[in-house]
């Protein structure tokens, strides 16, 4: 729910610095290790902005993977491990970020 | 009225970042030690500040932060022996922030060791960095012993994980074993104790890991 809270507010914030009378639709990108679950959000995301200009808003989401890299044989992984199957220590880069990359409104 | 499209670039999680690196630099200048207790409801973690704060009071100037949803039980427990205590209510939120935390240390400007205890949660608490120096995972073998696997990013992230109950292990039929190894499986580098807060075991080694990084932070 913070999230969506957070969302709501910066994507409000910004639209009324536009003069925008609705937003109509918000694009976000999202680290696959936040472990969001997209309905969750996009639930959240409809409560969080009832009554306001972006009540009804098509809410976006675009997954960033994460980079998961042994930093010894350099093999990549999609989910983070510890070790590598040769002996290497894993690095895990990204994938914990959310960005509002572009909101659609009407002035 | 005509349709735009915005390129916003906004990092929505920038703001508890901000927050956070403050927090930090306010505990670094006061020499406070400061640990986020995160695990589930149930897990020990009140319990533990509570002995931690029997065993270490009249040692170092504890404090700790009690983040619950609603209601000031874990407070009164705490408050009971003796140490600083604070409670933060989140109310539908499940986890401790930045920001509230902000607002809850000015108070604790005088002590060593704060304990911050999150809403009792494997999920939430994750993405919320407070500024503290230590994070802490407490989980019970009642959760069942699948618990950690369940929950990758939080044991990833932790510098110490805490599997309590062990006494009870073989009675709710859990493997100690296969949790200390899913651990170590995410963790290279955590610290895992397994612990019996009513039985005392692995207490000790929760103290002298808390004064390890204690003397360590006061040669910061």
């Amino acid at each position: 729910m913070s999230f969506a809270q957070a969302i709501v507010e910066n994507v409000l914030k910004l639209a009324e610095e536009k003069g925008a009378k609705k937003v109509s639709k918000v694009l976000v990108e999202m680290g696959e290790l936040l472990l969001i679950n997209p309905e969750q959000l996009e639930f959240c995301f409809q409560v969080a902005s009832s009554g306001t200009i972006a009540e009804g808003a098509v809410l976006e989401l675009e997954f960033i993977k994460p980079h998961i890299e042994c930093l010894l044989c350099g093999k990549r992984y999609d989910e983070p491990i510890a070790i590598c199957e040769c002996g290497g220590i894993i690095k895990v880069e990204g994938g914990k970020d959310m960005v509002i990359r572009k909101i659609e409104m009407e002035v | 009225m005509h349709r735009i499209e915005v390129d916003a670039e906004i990092d929505v999680l920038e703001a508890n970042r901000r927050l956070a690196a403050e927090n930090r630099e306010f505990l670094k200048k006061h020499g406070i030690t400061a640990i986020n207790i995160m695990g589930a409801t149930g897990s020990g973690k009140t319990l533990l500040i509570e002995k931690t704060a029997d065993a270490l009071g009249d040692k170092v100037r504890m404090g700790a932060i009690l983040g619950d949803v609603v209601g000031k039980a874990d407070y009164e427990r705490v408050a009971r022996h003796g140490v600083k205590a604070e409670m933060i209510n989140t109310g539908k939120e499940c986890h401790l922030d930045a920001h509230l935390i902000h607002h809850a240390i000015e108070k604790f400007n005088d002590v060593d060791l704060l304990l911050m205890e999150n809403v009792g949660n494997l999920i939430c608490p994750v993405d919320f960095d407070l500024g503290e120096d230590y994070r802490v995972v407490m989980v019970s073998v009642t959760e069942g012993d699948d618990v950690i696997e369940k929950h990758p990013e939080i044991f990833r992230l932790a510098d110490v994980i805490i599997i309590n109950k062990v006494a009870l292990a073989e009675a709710v039929e859990a493997n100690v074993d296969k949790m200390v190894e899913d651990a170590r499986k995410l963790n290279a580098k955590a610290k895992i104790i397994k612990m019996d807060l009513k039985k005392d075991v692995g207490f000790d080694e929760w103290l002298e890991w808390l004064q390890e990084v204690m003397s360590k932070q006061n040669g910061r």
